[in-house]
């Protein structure tokens, strides 16, 4: 044994493969002239000499193959004859091709637009310096059912201050800025930070710098970093912007940097326009020395070589001493250190899994439906089979060339999947719900290629080797016999399809419940009673410059004037102020508590959602009122608090009791503490989501309890855009620098909050969809198969009497057997899986029956269906020319 | 040149060793060397002797070299290895047992049997 020779010979007949062949002819020619020469000097003519020389070597060719395979290439050239075979053969049967090549396709393209997202989202690491070291901190207070709130700034400082964990720990919120001095005013998505945040990330500015620690200072020159976006849309990518200054909320800005665009801070998923420092904020500036509160969120950057649990262990030592240190504020909180990419996926993760699972399905269906085809074709091609078996042909050559033939096909779906999913992730991307953390447009990489290549090729394997073994190792003798009569099919192939046609029903019936179980979910969230009605209801933002309108009397006379004003305009009688909007805004949760109330059980918070509103804020939005009184303009800053409760809020804290007279203590910012008289009780809102039951809901007139912006809403028959020309027009016609935002339909603004469940809904229909398409052509398949080879019993049935009712009935029983079958595996899969769902689901249990139930039905109906014209071909059956065919 | 005969399995490779071990050949000239050894009594098949050369040389047994024939051409010339030598060793040892003991069954006389 020569290893190294056998490899050397092997490796130059791949590499020089032309080299070879060139040496071999030449070596052949030099053998053929010296015969030749040798027979020309035993006297022949020198054509004759050439002419017999050849004859003598006999078929050249044949010879050449030999000494191809002696050298030891035999396995690259038969893989490149099996490729040549195979495209002939696939070639042959273009309507069998382009089927297959199209399934795998959709089941390829689909997967790799599916999973470029996963990828996205949940794989790719995020986009900055050693992502793993990035951490969140939350601070919860279980006792009180707060959980994974933010911070105050001075538990901030205390933590920086006092931590061997941490490179470096950095708060952020976000605040809306208004923007003004070049172009219209503009309402700016700004985040307010520490200055920290930016070395925290480690990430270089496209021009200028970045914050320094002196720019965090109170008193320090107020300035402002852009986004490239807005530097190029509003600043025409001016190379000169930095130095220069932009008002923001009627303030000077000295712009220090542009940021690339790439760049956010990954607290927040919303768009980010510029970035200040925290100090220089109007709203949380001043919320800075205050000691409590839990608004600002931190991030942190992990020292190198520290561990998860070590900064926790910090932590927990860190709130455990300043519980002790200020125990009004701190008892009882803890702080929770998170990985940072675990945040951002958070509440996606589950619903992209379900995705990724199936449509994973949807491939594993298609390679189904594809096996099935070529099992179909394995027996049209048994003779071929046989004949090469009876050639001399090995079990292992054919198995090899009848897989070279699926992974043909498998990469020509792979490349028609790929161009599938690049057109996919497109329209993906346009149907994606906002709160997706994506930081990078989603595409195509080389990542998703190679996923799509080794899908391709898994599949290949997948629907090839099962009909490859079935034909390569059934026996000669049994091929060639059905080869020679009509029935064609052998037993073990024909169980096999069926076999394959009952897991595609079974398949299909696990999409489509799944698609059922989350379009009925998706439905009964729509269909949910918000509490209020939003018909016909316009909202439009206002908000203030804090700088200009520092204080609560000036944003009372606005908002006075402003209401007045607009609902003097006519078609905008019915018109109100309110912040925040159930579910179009955040909500504002507070804590309250009852004067003279005994105690309440420890694990009940006292907190319930606060809402600001103008007196007819209840009317405009339909919310009832149950007892005593709404707001009326009487409830004026000089006159006694009041309040409104919900009904929920009525029944968790006064239970029996007539709440109307009592008194509450509450205030925002929660330490403006007042006691305010209940006067009235209205109707339950959803005001955090949709399928979020109503809580306990608090609300106070917005004369007494202004705010620097709010959202008007008006219910009214004119059309949007000319309402809201007319309330810009009394918006500017008081300030003309204040712009009007994110107006639109109410009912709008409610469809965004329920688009992750539509995406999902819609997406899974759609599996759903192509799922049933592919059984339906599965047991259509089979069954005019198994029709055409049962031509001859038909015929002599027919012959002998046999109705076509009753022919028709046998075939579309088998048909019905089958689904049968498929049925029931896929029901018991589906109660198997379905647990996956519930977190999905709301207000449909995974077991719904009606969803059971109507799938059963459909399929049922789809194998009738798919049986239906095999079932008429049978009844048609000509007696005489069925028995002639034997 | 009807002079050709049957072969044992694996006798053609033996007498393609043989003959390169008495100096480098091309392939026409193995075939001349055989037919000359053998007296013009053996004529090896043309289109079975470049397989079988492509194979010795695949196991290593001999290797090749492009020189210049005697008519000044180009021509591929195989000559024996160190492996092949050993090989050309064994394979005469079996042949030459087997060659004893075929002779030894064909030479038995009727009673002896």
């Amino acid at each position: 044994m020569r290893i190294a020779a056998r490899i050397r010979s092997w490796l130059s007949a791949i590499l020089h493969r032309p080299r070879t062949e060139r040496e071999m002819d030449a070596e052949l020619r030099f053998h053929l002239e010296s015969r030749a020469e040798d027979l020309v000097r035993a006297g022949l003519p020198r054509e004759e000499a050439l002419r017999r020389a050849r004859i003598e070597f006999g078929a050249i060719e044949s010879t050449k193959e030999e000494c191809r395979e002696a050298r030891g290439s035999n396995l690259l050239e038969s893989l490149m004859q099996d490729l040549r075979f195979g495209l002939r053969m696939l070639r042959k049967s273009p309507g069998f091709t382009a089927v297959a090549v199209l399934t795998l396709a959709l089941g390829i393209g689909a997967n790799t637009a599916i999973f470029s997202v996963v990828y996205d989202v949940l794989l790719r690491p995020l986009p900055y310096a050693h992502p793993e070291q990035l951490v969140c901190l939350y601070q919860s207070k279980l006792q009180d059912g707060m959980k994974m709130t933010g911070s105050s700034y001075l538990d901030l400082e205390e933590w920086r201050g006092h931590n061997q964990v941490f490179s470096e720990l950095a708060g952020a919120q976000r605040h809306d800025l208004t923007l003004t001095g070049r172009g219209d005013p503009s309402v700016v998505d700004t985040v307010v930070l520490t200055p920290e945040a930016f070395s925290l990330l480690q990430e270089k500015p496209l021009a200028g710098r970045t914050f320094l620690p002196e720019d965090g200072n109170k008193g320090a020159a107020p300035v402002v970093i852009l986004s490239e976006s807005l530097w190029r849309e509003r600043f025409g990518a001016d190379p000169g912007v930095v130095g220069t200054s932009v008002n923001l909320d009627q303030r000077s800005f000295t712009i220090i940097g542009v940021m690339p665009a790439d760049f956010r801070v990954p607290l927040f998923t919303e768009r980010q326009q510029i970035w200040i420092p925290l100090a220089q904020d109007p709203l949380f500036g001043g919320w800075m020395p205050r000691r409590g509160g839990h608004w600002l969120r931190v991030m942190g950057r992990l020292k190198p070589d520290v561990s998860l649990a070590q900064a926790q262990a910090e932590m927990d030592g860190l709130s455990a001493r300043l519980a002790q240190e200020y125990p009004d504020v701190n008892a009882g909180w803890s702080v929770r250190v998170t990985p940072l990419q675990q945040i951002l996926v958070g509440n996606v993760k589950t619903a992209l899994l379900v995705l990724l699972g199936a449509v994973g399905l949807v491939l594993l269906l298609a390679c189904v439906n594809i096996a099935n085809l070529l099992l179909a074709r394995a027996t049209s091609r048994a003779r071929e089979v046989a004949l090469r078996q009876a050639l001399g042909a090995a079990h292992g050559r054919i198995l090899r060339q009848l897989l070279t033939e699926s992974a043909l096909l498998g990469s020509l779906g792979a490349v028609a999947g790929i161009l599938l999913a690049y057109w996919g992730v497109h329209a993906l991307g346009a149907f994606l719900p906002p709160e997706l953390p994506q930081f990078n447009p989603i595409r195509v990489d080389a990542w998703v290629l190679c996923f799509a290549l080794l899908l391709s090729l898994a599949a290949s394997l997948v629907f090839g080797l099962a009909p490859a073994l079935l034909a390569s190792r059934s026996s000669t003798h049994t091929n060639l016999q059905e080869g020679a009569s009509r029935s064609g099919e052998g037993g073990g192939r024909r169980r096999a399809r069926r076999v394959l046609a009952a897991v595609e029903i079974a398949l299909a019936v696990v999409l489509i419940v799944a698609a059922g179980l989350l379009a009925r979910s998706f439905l009964s969230l729509t269909s949910v009673n918000p509490g209020f009605n939003p018909e016909r209801v316009l909202k439009a933002e206002v908000s203030l410059p804090q700088y200009q309108y520092s204080t609560p009397q000036q944003w009372t006379a606005f908002s006075s004037a402003l209401l007045e004003r607009v609902q003097a305009q006519p078609g905008l009688r019915d018109s109100a102020l309110a912040v925040p909007l159930p579910l179009a805004d955040g909500y504002v949760n507070l804590g309250f508590s009852i004067p003279g109330a005994p105690p309440l059980p420890p694990g009940t918070p006292a907190t319930a959602d606060y809402v600001s509103v103008s007196p007819e804020y209840f009317r405009v939005l339909g919310i009832p009122l149950l007892r005593g009184r709404a707001f009326t303009p009487a409830d004026a800053p000089s006159t006694p608090r009041v309040a409104v409760i919900s009904e929920a809020f009525a029944q968790m804290y006064f239970p029996n009791q007539d709440p109307v007279g009592k008194h509450l203590v509450f205030g925002f910012p929660p330490n403006t503490n007042v006691t305010r008289e209940i006067v009235g009780i209205v109707g339950d809102v959803r005001d955090v989501g949709l399928q979020q039951e109503p809580g306990p809901m608090m609300y106070v007139p917005f004369a007494q309890e202004p705010f620097w912006g709010g959202a008007v809403v008006t219910k009214t028959t004119l059309a949007p855009s000319t309402a809201f020309s007319e309330i810009r027009q009394v918006v500017q016609g008081i300030d003309k620098n204040l712009p009007v935002t994110d107006a639109g339909r109410f009912s709008d603004a409610i469809a965004t909050t329920v688009a992750q469940p539509r995406f999902r809904a819609w997406l899974l229909g759609l599996f759903g969809v192509v799922a049933l398409l592919l059984a339906t052509a599965g047991i259509f398949g089979v069954i005019s198969y198994s029709v055409s080879c049962r031509t001859q019993e038909f015929g002599v049935r027919i012959a002998l009497g046999a109705t076509p009712r009753a022919i028709r009935g046998m075939v579309l029983r088998e048909s019905l057997r089958l689904a049968a079958f498929g049925l029931a595996a896929g029901i018991l899969a589906s109660l198997a899986l379905a647990q996956f769902l519930k977190s999905q689901l709301y207000g449909v249990g995974v077991r719904d029956p009606l969803t059971f139930v109507a799938t059963a039905i459909l399929l049922l109906a789809v194998a009738l269906a798919a049986g239906y014209i095999p079932a008429r071909r049978a009844t048609r059956v000509d007696p005489l020319v069925a028995l002639r065919y034997e | 040149m009807d002079k050709q005969l049957d072969l044992l399995q694996g006798t053609l490779d033996m007498l393609i060793l043989k003959a390169v071990s008495l100096g480098p050949l091309h392939g026409y000239g193995v075939l001349l060397r055989i037919l000359q050894i053998s007296k013009d009594r053996l004529e090896i098949q043309q289109g079975s002797l470049y397989p079988a050369l492509y194979r010795l040389e695949h196991q290593g047994w001999i290797e090749s070299e492009w020189g210049e024939s005697e008519n000044k051409r180009k021509a591929k010339y195989y000559r024996l290895t160190a492996a092949g030598k050993r090989r050309l060793q064994s394979e005469m040892e079996k042949w030459n047992a087997m060659a004893d003991i075929i002779a030894g069954i064909l030479g038995a006389r009727p009673e002896e049997t």
